[in-house]
């Protein structure tokens, strides 16, 4: 089965946690998958975790704005993908705020206007919703929820698909052991109740995935592994590891072989490089090895993309994710050993980003 | 793969003068830039350099603890090992201590320590809010870092401790992160749940401010959670306090803040947006880390040439030398970006700043290895070549 399954294979779920620890190119891929989703035609909504302080967002950066739209309805991020080629496909944009969330529950719970506009009006109960035990994530997880559920008037569902960009590992594990941590202490009431309602879709295989992205070294395959124990140990349903910035051997063993003598614990340029590649496949078959049922798709390094935007570096990632992992979409791309193929780079977005 | 250094190459450049004579360094950045090893390499040097050093990090993952040979979440720092100590070349009275913290230990202590009767203790820790405090409170890992810091610093039995960061996407929430905290300690959120004393009108304003909270949250848990704050402000009511005696120790001449940071343009935006906040609150911002860059000091001709000359030429080492030609430009030309960066480092970092590189080890040898080359690459006689 793993040798055959796509990205595709997970089209069908209602929510893609996208996780890996910082610097392996989480949120370019967040970002390329969404995308690809929504050429696919799925009605997708990409989303972050934000937090009130922030200024600006590495994700939101890659469409061409400081931070993602607010609120509680997504907005168009990008032009010229909704109803333009990509059939009934939409990429809209939200940033899942505590508060927005907060206040979005408020009204299901309060018994009046009145009393929800009392306690938004309350600096006191707004610094409590900001810094109390398990409030700021409980609005995010209520607006992820509300994005989840949200039905168009024939029953489908709003949004098809939520495409999210998860923080660092620990505050990962954090949201996604929300609910279980909390049913422990809540045994009836309105949050048990969707809490209950958010497991029936993050913590059942069908309606949610959870992708950690990773690099074939080390250090992030063995934070990887550790990521993934955390998402099983909190029943997040792991879709896929994204190995990403796979270098791409140019060398034949004959070759390799006629080089070692010269390279072996050598300084010269190159020679890092060439050290690298054997280094990158051991972990990928330690990877493969540790999981051996879960899907895991190469993403081979990109060659020549210094001073390409991030959009276009998305452009071209989601373009490569749609390709079976048996078969690498090589033909365009030739290995890049130094170049970091999805360290994020400022320059104006290829598409024009919404205003 | 470095040459071996002399003791004094390890005192020699900007870092070298901070491991030397500062209290703490903290380094902050952005998640994924090799912050934790940089603050392991750090104390390394700092104890060759024949300090007693404690590397404190709340870092969830086990890299360092793996790389230092220590387990996680001990109760207090433990030592480096014999072999270790003697693998990294650290003599006395050098000394390195690793300490990964535990949040929920660091709470816990100090209930312990601060709770004014047993049954005050007694009643917080068996909250059941309380006992998964560290997950529920946001800003609970950076505020335990400070809190930790200051007992440590107050012991005096380090002279230098390196503080990694917890990670996050904003290398600011270090700072942040424990203030929002301590704004849970707001008089008016006391005064909107649990007033005490107070008129006819702020019992009834706390009656429908209970009311809305038990609709909310469920009467259940809106119980606990009530008498969870009115414990945690009893308990943590010097918080605000202890917040500002850290904050002004930060800001003195014992401390240091490094900036770590990787090429990508998103961890450099990072880190100038930190630099000017850090500025800002007045925080003693020393400089940058431009970790895993490509600059190398050496390009080895020399040795290579000589050894080419022992091969002999076949179609295969030919066929493999032109592929290892363009690795090496694609190398060399990143090399000349990351000098760039490195530039444009130095230009923010200004007069009294500085900006230095480390190259990317990840690839070389065991991990202790890696930290000996980090230390080295970060106090020692190399920094003074590539900073012409």
């Amino acid at each position: 089965m793993t040798d055959r399954t796509t990205l595709d294979d997970f089209l069908d779920r209602r929510v893609w946690l996208v996780t890996g620890k910082g610097g392996v190119g989480r949120t370019v891929l967040a970002a390329a998958c969404a995308l690809y989703a929504a050429r696919q035609g799925k009605r997708v909504v990409l989303t972050e975790l934000g937090d009130v302080a922030e200024r600006q967002s590495p994700l939101a950066r890659i469409f061409g704005r400081d931070l993602l739209p607010e609120g509680e309805n997504p907005m168009p991020i990008v032009d010229g993908i909704d109803g333009h080629g990509f059939g009934h496909g939409r990429l809209l944009g939200v940033r899942l705020l505590a508060l927005t969330g907060q206040e979005q529950y408020l009204r299901t719970v309060l018994p009046s206007r009145a009393l929800v506009r009392a306690v938004l009006a309350s600096e006191a109960l707004r610094r409590l919703a900001v810094a109390g035990p398990s409030l700021r994530e409980l609005g995010i997880f209520y607006q992820l929820l509300s994005l989840v559920r949200s039905r168009r008037p024939d029953g489908s569902p709003e949004h098809e698909l939520i495409v999210a960009d998860m923080p660092a590992t620990g505050h990962t594990l954090s949201l996604t052991g929300l609910p279980e941590r909390l049913l422990h202490l809540i045994r009836s009431g309105p949050i048990h109740d969707q809490l209950i309602e958010g497991q029936s879709y993050l913590n059942d295989p069908a309606k949610t995935a959870g992708f950690t992205v990773t690099l074939p070294e080390t250090l992030p395959i063995s934070e990887c592994l550790d990521l993934i124990a955390g998402l099983e140990e909190t029943r997040v349903p792991v879709g896929a590891v994204l190995v990403n910035r796979v270098p791409v051997d140019p060398f034949t063993s004959a070759e390799r072989a006629a080089l070692t003598p010269l390279l072996t614990a050598s300084t010269r340029p190159g020679a890092t490089c060439f050290r690298r590649y054997p280094q990158s496949h051991a972990e990928l078959a330690r990877l493969r090895q540790s999981l051996p049922s879960t899907p895991i798709f190469e993403i081979p390094e990109l060659l020549g993309i210094e001073g390409q935007s991030d959009r276009g570096l998305v452009e071209r990632l989601s373009q490569l994710l749609g390709s079976r992992e048996d078969r690498r979409p090589m033909a365009t791309l030739s290995p890049s050993p130094l170049t970091a193929a999805l360290s994020p780079m400022a320059s104006p977005a290829l598409l024009a980003p919404c205003t | 793969m470095t040459q071996k250094p002399h003791e004094s190459d390890l005192l020699c450049g900007p870092v070298g003068q901070l491991i030397q004579n500062q209290r703490i360094i903290v380094c902050c950045g952005a998640g994924g830039v090799g912050k934790t090893t940089t603050s392991a390499a750090l104390a390394l040097a700092g104890a060759r350099a024949k300090r007693r050093v404690l590397v404190l990090t709340i870092d969830p993952s086990k890299r360092l603890a793996e790389t230092l040979g220590v387990s996680q979440n001990p109760p207090a720092p433990v030592p480096l090992s014999e072999e270790r100590l003697a693998a990294a070349r650290i003599r006395p009275p050098g000394h390195l201590d690793a300490w990964l913290l535990s949040p929920q230990q660091v709470a816990d202590a100090a209930v312990n320590r601060l709770s004014s009767s047993p049954e005050e203790r007694a009643r917080f820790l068996q909250n059941r809010i309380y006992q998964q405090v560290s997950q529920m409170l946001a800003g609970m890992h950076e505020y335990t870092a400070m809190e930790a810091l200051h007992r440590l610093l107050a012991e005096g039995r380090y002279d230098l401790v390196i503080l990694d960061t917890p990670p996050s996407r904003n290398a600011l929430d270090f700072l942040e992160a424990p203030g929002r905290l301590a704004s849970l300690l707001d008089q008016r959120i006391f005064r909107a749940l649990l007033p005490k004393k107070g008129g006819l009108l702020s019992r009834a304003a706390s009656k429908i401010a209970q009311k809305g909270l038990s609709a909310a949250l469920g009467e259940q848990f809106a119980e606990e959670f009530i008498a969870f704050m009115a414990t945690f402000s009893s308990i943590f009511h010097f918080l605000n306090q202890d917040l500002k005696e850290m904050r002004a120790f930060l800001s003195g001449p014992d401390a240091a803040f490094l900036l770590v940071t990787s090429p990508a343009r998103a961890s450099l935006e990072e880190g100038f947006y930190f630099q000017s906040r850090a500025q800002e609150l007045r925080l003693p911002f020393k400089g940058f880390i431009l970790n895993r860059s490509s600059i190398r000091a050496d390009d080895a001709e020399a040795e290579d040439a000589a050894r080419l000359a022992r091969l002999t030429m076949t179609p295969e080492l030919e066929s493999g030398l032109k592929k290892l030609d363009a690795l090496a430009q694609a190398e060399r030309a990143q090399a000349r970006r990351d000098v760039e960066v490195l530039q444009e480092l130095r230009r923010r970092a200004g007069d009294r700043g500085f900006a230095l590189s480390v190259p990317d080890f990840a690839h070389e040898g065991s991990d202790m290895e890696l930290l000996i080359a980090s230390a080295q690459a970060l106090c020692g006689a190399g920094q003074t070549t590539s900073q012409r």
